[in-house]
């Protein structure tokens, strides 16, 4: 699939824009600051309806307005053409339109646009705690199959209703909130449990995929590993949540369960988190990204949008070419701050400044 | 931290945060909105909310909304008295009075589980349901579960079950086929005739 032309009314920092992208690659090019990494995110947006900078959806409303819209023109590989418009509130609710029908649910649009995105910040997935890397896993997840996307909700949902319970709790397990834990508990088993198999089968197939990859951009073999082995697994989600029951209802809250889960990544045998280079993590960052991308590509028979968001000035020459001579055939979109990417070779570039498209 | 504004503008602001589903963001743009409007309409709109209180209340039986003590379904002759279908609110039972499918009766809970609202068990109409359950003449034979498909209805539907274990009557919910994460209301009457008619027996 491709996007062939995006516009954003007060999205970030743009009043309005119109942007033109090639099918091939399309280079974005702006000083930093000037809203390049805001039209990736407006592209990521539309493929999993959140920032990937982790940012509450309000604040991609325009200061002083009260609602964002990204329009997006998607071509899918069978030539279907579909006009994406998506509407953010700060009051009310959320809205998505796919050629002028409102969606009944705006999750229903996951599956619609899917795009891939590289960022600079992306190397705190390797080195900082757990959280980035759950999502990770649960974001490719929903991008192979979108169904996913209920049990994630499901799943975080019931965590923050039992976290709520627990600290009204105060304490005191009395048989009231006993027989209400009981219901919560296995509601959360039900979902926590599919959960917990489908981020271990998707791990298990990362498995092969990512030492690949990281031995195709590193240029040289290393051995590198994705464990997912929590706990409670190996008992049992029921078994487990009763165990922690005196603990939760001590401390007011959820102390087990999907949503505390890590993915441990090694290279070497040695945890990248805490023995990895600056360059290895590097690399490791790019080749989870990677496998994913490719991965995803493979199981829905079509290639995601590609967007690199300033990683590629982040890289020496070697890897960057690397990367680029890796990547699986489909739409490419680079942003830079530093002048277009040798090795990328752009059918089509875009020059930005504060918030406009003064030429494309 | 004092307050930024003045004690009525507060109040108002206050009581407006207390509606369901309105965050204090939206409680302090309804009330800048309301100190806008003519001071008629604000009149209007404060004697509807009285008159409604006033005029409107609920069914003693089933908790339905009703302007007599007992709702038109409650007092209707008619109805299977050994069927009780237990849905969160009055919307639900205009939605499944319009499929023509049901002829027992009901009992709105008024709400669901929900923690995050500050909705526990104690805030529901679980005990009234409970102790009709245990008084009924005659004898209740079947409790249709009707709560909204979505994470809470789920949730209080599974702890209903659990408290009608003991009893020996027949535990049931609407058939799979409504659209998963909405409200009853939502559903054309069709679908929810169908999931009716569909209605499976629960296990303990
Ligand atoms: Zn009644």
């Amino acid at each position: 699939m491709f996007v062939r032309r995006v516009e954003l009314t007060n999205f970030r920092n743009y009043e309005s824009a119109n942007l033109a992208f090639s099918r091939g690659t399309t280079a974005i090019l702006g000083k930093n600051g000037q809203g390049k990494t805001s039209l990736a995110e407006s592209i990521a947006y539309l493929s999993c309806l959140r920032s990937f900078r982790g940012v509450p959806n309000e604040s991609l409303v325009r200061i002083g307005t009260d609602s964002a819209v990204i329009r997006a023109d998607v071509i899918h590989d069978d030539g279907r053409e579909l006009l994406i418009e998506a509407e953010i509130n700060l009051n009310g609710r959320n809205r998505v339109l796919v050629n002028k029908q409102t969606l009944r649910r705006t999750r229903d649009l996951l599956g619609v646009l899917r795009a891939t995105v590289f960022s600079p910040d992306d190397l705190a997935i390797v080195k900082d705690g757990p959280a980035l890397r759950r999502d990770l896993i649960d974001d490719a997840l929903v991008a192979i199959d979108s169904r996913f996307d209920a049990i994630r909700t499901e799943v975080d949902r019931v965590i923050r209703q039992r976290n709520v319970l627990l600290k009204q709790a105060g304490g005191r397990l009395t048989e009231d909130v006993a027989l209400t834990l009981d219901v919560w508990d296995e509601k959360l088993v039900a979902a926590g449990t599919v959960m917990g198999e489908e981020r271990a089968s998707l791990i298990a197939r990362m498995n092969t995929e990512v030492p690949n990859a990281y031995d195709q951009l590193a240029e040289r073999h290393s051995a590198v590993e994705l464990r997912y082995e929590p706990e409670w697994r190996s008992r049992g989600l029921a078994h487990a949540l009763a165990e922690a029951r005196s603990d939760d209802i001590r401390r007011g809250v959820s102390t087990v369960g999907p949503h505390r889960d890590d993915i441990e990544i090694s290279i070497n045998g040695l945890t990248a988190r805490f023995h990895a280079s600056q360059g290895e993590q590097r690399s490791l960052v790019l080749a989870l990204r990677l496998a994913i991308h490719r991965m995803v590509a493979e199981a829905v028979g079509s290639v995601p949008i590609l967007v690199l968001d300033d990683v590629l000035s982040e890289l020496d020459p070697d890897r960057a070419n690397a990367l680029i001579a890796n990547l699986p055939h489909g739409q490419v979109i680079i942003t830079s701050a530093s002048g277009v990417p040798e090795e990328t070779k752009p059918d089509a570039i875009v020059r930005i400044a504060a918030g406009e498209v003064i030429e494309s | 931290m004092a307050s930024p504004y003045s004690p009525p503008m507060q109040a108002l602001i206050d009581e407006l945060g207390r509606m369901p589903g309105i965050g204090p963001k939206s409680a302090q743009r309804i009330a800048f909105h309301l100190l806008k409007v003519p001071e008629e309409d604000a009149r209007r709109l404060a004697q509807s909310i009285l008159n409604a209180k006033a005029k409107v209340r609920f069914c003693e039986m089933c908790f339905n909304i009703s302007d007599e003590p007992q709702c038109s379904v409650c007092s209707d002759e008619r109805r299977d008295r050994t069927m009780i279908c237990v849905v969160e609110e009055s919307r639900d039972v205009v939605a499944l009075e319009k499929t023509g499918v049901y002829k027992g009766l009901y009992h709105v809970l008024l709400g669901a589980i929900n923690p995050l609202e500050g909705i526990g068990v104690d805030q529901l109409k679980i005990r009234e349901l409970m102790m009709r359950i245990n008084d009924a003449e005659p004898a209740i034979q079947e409790v249709i579960l009707s709560t909204n498909p979505n994470t809470e209805g789920d949730v209080t539907a599974m702890y209903l079950q659990r408290l009608l274990a003991p009893f020996e009557i027949k535990v049931t919910k609407l058939a799979s086929g409504l659209p998963v994460g909405g409200d009853l209301e939502y559903a054309d009457e069709l679908t929810l005739g169908r999931a009716i008619e569909g209605r499976r027996e629960v296990g303990a």
